[in-house]
């Protein structure tokens, strides 16, 4: 799919038309509650995983809400990397670490943000957790629904904040867009979500060890290579569910309020043949409980589409389009054929180098079509991500993507895997 | 007195009490968080001081530059907590008032609205008598009326020093 100039002109018409009055930013959620304020300073961070993701979070970082003390990496190269943005932010060195729990033990920290690789998101969250500490944590949730049940109870148990980094969730946008136009009943009764997320290259990233005694493998990768392609192996991954599907499932699971019950899927490792485990093409369909499906495709070979939610109701089809813009068309009304889809030349972006986490997609091409508002911008989102988690910590503010909104999310991508690996229909 | 005046006098104390407590509370609060999710950095009198007009402009203006000032930041907040906490519980009523009024002199002189005009830190337009001045006649009622007497902890604290002295006399009687 993808719609012509002239007609997204009209859709960003029609959503800027219907959301004429809705306060986007009063919806995200803070209440102003009758209480004074809570002495404290900004929250002692300490970052785990500084790599692609990791930096574009930390160079979201205010430094009114969060002060970094520490970083913790097992590669030096991010260090360093990650010292460059806090010189760029201007804001105090931070000490280095390699080792979560020293950090944990050397630092007085109150809170961790953290971007590693899938598969430690579970040990290290529920380290930090135990240890008393906040956490912030990159989406997926973790790599198994085991380990996302022991994250979610470590964190009922210790009554720590445990946030899972979705950026839509704060993306000003797609809270006008839920409250406008989903919400407010304006399009009608949703029973099909289209979600896309279509690129054409090589996920796998080239690089050379930052010393030639780096040894890889006392972190658990037999290689240097597994290590900055993680995301190819399902030790490591789960893919192109978890690093796409993830962040496009949860904003439909928010928007549909309900989750997956059920999901079939197919997928395989079709063009890579490179020694990669994780499939380089995906197609799932997930099934709610309440009657609607969401139909999400990612491909690895074509990126016509780009990427894209589509919420199609009885009386109008609302598109978000790579975060950035809003579409909205009205069934039968305004022009003949306003929900109809033209074919137009074909844009195709880059893959990203960094995680497909949308902070870091510096790299994204960027061809088409404009923020509806400067406050849809995704280092927008990243920074209230961040500045929400903080004063979640320190007044309570509710949060956004919350261990259970971000489990329902994350079993329904693992078992769409498992689906996809069986050719089978799975119970979520 | 009729009940509804000591009543309502009473009332006035409290809710002066309240708006002292408060603006004292904040003030130590800070740097904080407000409740809508947002930080608050450390109150300071600095910008307040060297905007100060009236004929003891030049005192302000020394204090603003002057090294302490952030124990004065601290003492005139736990000032104003304290002389709400006095005025809202009726505990040493005439003191907390006495302080109170002293307080919004302070307040009053530092800044005496002389041009009449709408400042941008400033709800309307004042000339001469402003928010300032009104609530330190407010008290200056309070203070008189000796409103402890009527109700709060002063009266308790009256009872209990009539009962020892009773004692003191009954012994020394004896």
């Amino acid at each position: 799919m993808t719609i012509t100039p002239e007609k997204a002109a009209e859709g960003r018409r029609n959503f800027l038309k219907i959301l004429a009055g809705t306060p986007a930013l009063a919806a995200l959620g803070v209440t102003a509650a009758m209480k004074g304020p809570v002495r404290g300073g900004p929250v002692r961070v300490g970052f785990i995983g500084v790599g692609g993701q990791g930096r574009a979070l930390l160079s979201n970082v205010d430094p009114a809400f969060a002060d970094v003390r520490a970083l913790c990496d097992i590669n030096p190269t991010s260090l360093a990397r990650a010292d460059e943005v806090l010189v760029r932010n201007k804001v105090a060195a931070a000490r280095h670490y390699a080792d979560f729990r020293e950090m944990l033990q050397k630092e007085d920290l109150e809170a961790v943000i953290m971007a590693p690789p899938l598969w430690a998101h579970a040990d290290l969250t529920v380290g930090c957790l135990e240890a008393g500490k906040h956490v912030l944590c990159e989406k997926m949730m973790a790599g198994s629904v085991a380990d996302c049940e022991r994250m979610r109870e470590t964190a009922r148990r210790t009554g720590k904040v445990l946030e899972i980094g979705y950026q839509r969730n704060y993306n000003a946008m797609y809270h006008a867009a839920y409250d406008g136009i989903i919400k407010s009943g304006a399009i009608g009764d949703v029973y099909h979500v289209r979600l896309a997320w279509h690129r054409n290259g090589n996920w796998r990233r080239q690089g050379t060890p930052p010393s030639p005694d780096f040894d890889a493998s006392k972190w658990g990768y037999p290689t240097f290579e597994h290590l900055i392609n993680w995301r190819l192996y399902w030790k490591y991954s789960q893919g192109l569910m978890a690093e796409l599907c993830s962040h496009q499932l949860n904003a439909a699971n928010w928007f549909l309020g309900s989750k997956p019950e059920a999901v079939h899927a197919t997928g395989g490792v079709l063009r890579f043949k490179d020694g990669r485990e994780v499939f380089d093409h995906v197609y799932a369909t997930f099934e709610y409980p309440t009657g609607q499906t969401a139909v999400f495709s990612s491909v690895e070979s074509n990126a016509f589409d780009d990427y894209y939610e589509m919420f199609m109701g009885t009386k109008g089809t609302l598109i978000l389009r790579r975060e950035i813009e809003a579409l909205y068309f009205e069934e039968g009304g305004g022009e003949a054929g306003a929900t109809s889809i033209t074919v137009a030349p074909q844009t195709a972006g880059p893959v990203a180098l960094s995680s497909e986490t949308q902070a870091a997609n510096t790299n994204q091409q960027m061809a088409q079509g404009s923020p509806v508002s400067p406050l849809f911008d995704r280092p927008r989102s990243t920074r209230l991500q961040i500045q929400r988690f903080c004063s979640a910590i320190r007044v309570g503010t509710p949060l956004a993507c919350g261990p259970d909104k971000a489990f329902d999310s994350a079993t329904a991508c693992i078992r769409a895997n498992d689906a996809a690996k069986q050719k089978a229909r799975l119970p979520v | 007195m009729s009940g509804a005046q000591q009543v309502l006098l009473v009332a006035l104390r409290t809710l002066i009490g309240w708006h002292f407590l408060y603006e004292g509370y904040f003030k130590l609060a800070t740097p904080g968080w407000g409740a809508d999710g947002q930080p608050l950095s450390a109150w300071s009198s600095a910008g307040y001081l060297r905007g100060a007009t009236g004929p003891f402009a030049s005192v302000f203006h020394a204090v603003a530059a002057s090294p302490w000032l952030g124990s004065t930041d601290i003492i005139v907040a736990a000032a104003l907590a304290a002389v709400g906490i006095g005025l809202m519980l009726g505990l040493f009523t005439q003191i907390a008032s006495a302080g109170g009024i002293a307080l919004l002199t302070l307040f009053y002189v530092s800044s005496i609205p002389l041009d009449g005009l709408p400042g941008p830190r400033l709800e309307g337009a004042y000339l001469i008598v402003n928010k300032n001045l009104v609530e330190l006649a407010a008290l200056a009622v309070v203070f008189t009326f000796r409103t402890g007497r009527i109700a709060g902890l002063d009266q308790l604290r009256a009872r209990s020093t009539a009962r020892q002295s009773a004692v003191r006399s009954t012994g020394a009687a004896a």
